[in-house]
């Protein structure tokens, strides 16, 4: 049985699907199109105006950006979103599961209070911790890892709530009616059903310490020079095109890949 | 134990430390903007601070909102589209939604400095188009934050692409298909069909793109104008100063940022409640 179509249809279907076309068209231009400049400075060694194409190919942006420190930027960036992935997936997923059992006094305060770094602007929360982190000797990586952890924890937190929502229990009560343990049930049973939600939740964490600018320019107080922190330098002054689209691509390449990993996961853990 | 106390052991390390950063930033902020706890000199309450900031501090403000709710609107008009394209029930678009989902994972600093290349006087658009420098309007740094808004749009657009589209893929196709089957028009289905079980999920991201844009920093530093700047701009200048004496306007800065970011999240949740509610 097909959809009743449109009595018009047939006389508009041409202009119609022409317009769609062009509609569909323009949409991908408006998502693509930033990305292409990006992606041709990186490989170009010559570039002046008026030229649409470069005029000579090459890495000199590649070694540009070796110079100016990627190497070590893009480890410590790795390092970071790491760091802030294996503090802020296992705290989120706690808080998660007590927060879908409805079994957390004030619930709903509990969460508006982990939900609260999405509303307030990171560099206020930093400004604001910045002097006392200083008064009290917190190591400045340390004060980083700290707020980008706690800026992780709503999408953890959320994303780890609606999986154990959604999460059978009856799985887990079978284990222990054969005689698992509570460790072997959680380990054996509970984790490998929620691996796709765990490793989403890593994910956002992992991304959250490794495309921060704000907070690491902020309270890393200029030791923490992370690849965000080379792109911005770059990106502000003129004449090195070529570097700032170096950089860029290499941060946005590994979420990319993890972001296809992890798609991979999920269709593996679903079939 | 009883499953009440596991609960509450269980949500503990991570409410504590939010709570303390969160609860520690907005005390110590609102302390130093009011003199309570000076870098330099006697601790003293006053409002010098505020009063030295409140000039700029007005423009700022204008200027924050103003660049966040063109970024807003924009986003939420193409990132609806978006949302159509990918999941409308003839002619999907699979590709739309791949594109739309790579955009994603692209750190807002990458997306300033692609759109900087893309939208300066010898940037790859005039080249494109075939216009050269001179004749092309200053979108970098210009008058009207072009680039600034641009940025924000593009990246948030697929937020809302992402976040709308997911609701219409679950929901919206059966109910589309019944009120074509009841012979409703193309128009009729959108009005009335597609359009209200969107709104709540645009809504909430349209909502989450303002507060995020008017807290965020990099892009507006990046192809923003020297003068005047927008709130996160003008904060981290401050704090930035060698001057000690300014920290207290940055504190100040920061905490009205703070205050209309929740004003703004206050205010959308009430509207979202009666858009439901409607619904």
């Amino acid at each position: 049985m097909g959809l009743r179509k449109d009595p018009r249809a047939p006389h508009h279907s041409h202009a119609r699907g022409g317009a769609l076309h062009a509609g569909h068209a323009a949409l991908a231009a408006w998502l693509v199109l930033p990305l292409v400049p990006l992606v041709l400075w990186a490989a170009a060694d010559r570039w002046t105006a008026p030229a649409v194409l470069p005029q000579a190919w090459g890495t000199a942006g590649l070694r540009d950006a070796v110079d100016a420190g990627a190497g070590t930027g893009f480890l410590r960036s790795t390092v970071l979103g790491l760091v802030v992935a294996a503090l802020a997936t296992p705290l989120g997923a706690m808080a998660g599961r007590a927060l879908a059992t409805h079994r957390v006094p004030l619930g709903g305060a509990v969460l508006a209070v982990l939900l609260s770094p999405l509303v307030l602007p990171p560099f206020a929360v930093a400004l604001g911790l910045d002097v006392l982190l200083l008064r009290l000797g917190v190591p400045s990586p340390v004060g980083v890892v700290l707020l980008l952890t706690v800026a992780a924890l709503p999408y953890t937190t959320v994303l780890m709530r609606a999986a154990y929502a959604a999460h059978d229990r009856g799985f887990e009560d079978e284990a222990r009616t054969l005689g698992a343990t509570a460790r072997q049930t959680v380990f054996h049973v509970q984790l490998p059903l929620l691996a796709p939600a765990l490793a989403g939740a890593a994910f956002l964490a992992f991304l959250v310490g490794w495309s921060d600018y704000v907070v690491t320019l902020l309270v890393g107080g200029g030791q923490l020079v992370t690849l965000p922190l080379l792109v911005a330098s770059a990106a502000a002054a003129t004449g090195n095109e070529a570097q700032v689209a170096v950089l860029s691509l290499s941060s946005v390449l590994p979420p990319l890949v993890l972001l296809v990993a992890v798609g991979l996961v999920g269709r593996r853990a679903r079939a | 134990m009883s499953t009440r106390q596991r609960a509450v052991l269980l949500v503990l390390p991570a409410l504590v430390p939010v709570a303390a950063v969160v609860g520690a930033a907005l005390v110590s902020a609102v302390l130093l903007s009011l003199g309570l706890t000076p870098l330099v000199g006697q601790p003293e309450l006053s409002l010098d601070a505020w009063r030295a900031a409140a000039g700029d501090l007005g423009t700022a403000t204008r200027l924050s909102l103003g660049i966040a709710a063109a970024a807003t609107v924009l986003a939420a008009g193409v990132g609806l589209c978006l949302a159509l394209a990918a999941t409308a029930v003839v002619r999907r678009s699979r590709l739309l939604g791949a594109l739309a989902a790579l955009t994603i994972p692209v750190p807002h600093l990458v997306g300033a400095a692609a759109i900087g290349l893309l939208l300066a006087d010898s940037g790859f658009l005039p080249r494109l188009l075939g216009v050269a420098p001179g004749d092309w309007p200053s979108l970098v740094g210009g008058q009207w934050w072009v680039a600034v808004v641009a940025e924000y749009a593009w990246k948030e657009s697929a937020f809302v692409a992402l976040v709308v589209g997911s609701v219409l893929a679950s929901r919206a196709r059966s109910y589309d298909e019944t009120a074509a089957l009841l012979g409703a028009g193309r128009w009729a289905r959108f009005r009335y069909v597609t359009l209200p079980l969107a709104a709540p999920a645009l809504g909430v991201a349209s909502a989450v793109t303002f507060v995020y844009t008017l807290g965020s920093y990099e892009v507006a530093a990046l192809l923003g104008r020297p003068y005047p700047e927008p709130l996160p701009v003008m904060a981290v200048r401050l704090a930035g100063s060698i001057d000690l004496a300014v920290r207290p306007q940055a504190a100040a800065v920061a905490v009205t940022t703070a205050v209309l970011a929740l004003a703004a999240v206050l205010l959308a949740l009430r509207a979202l409640r009666r858009l439901s509610a409607w619904d």
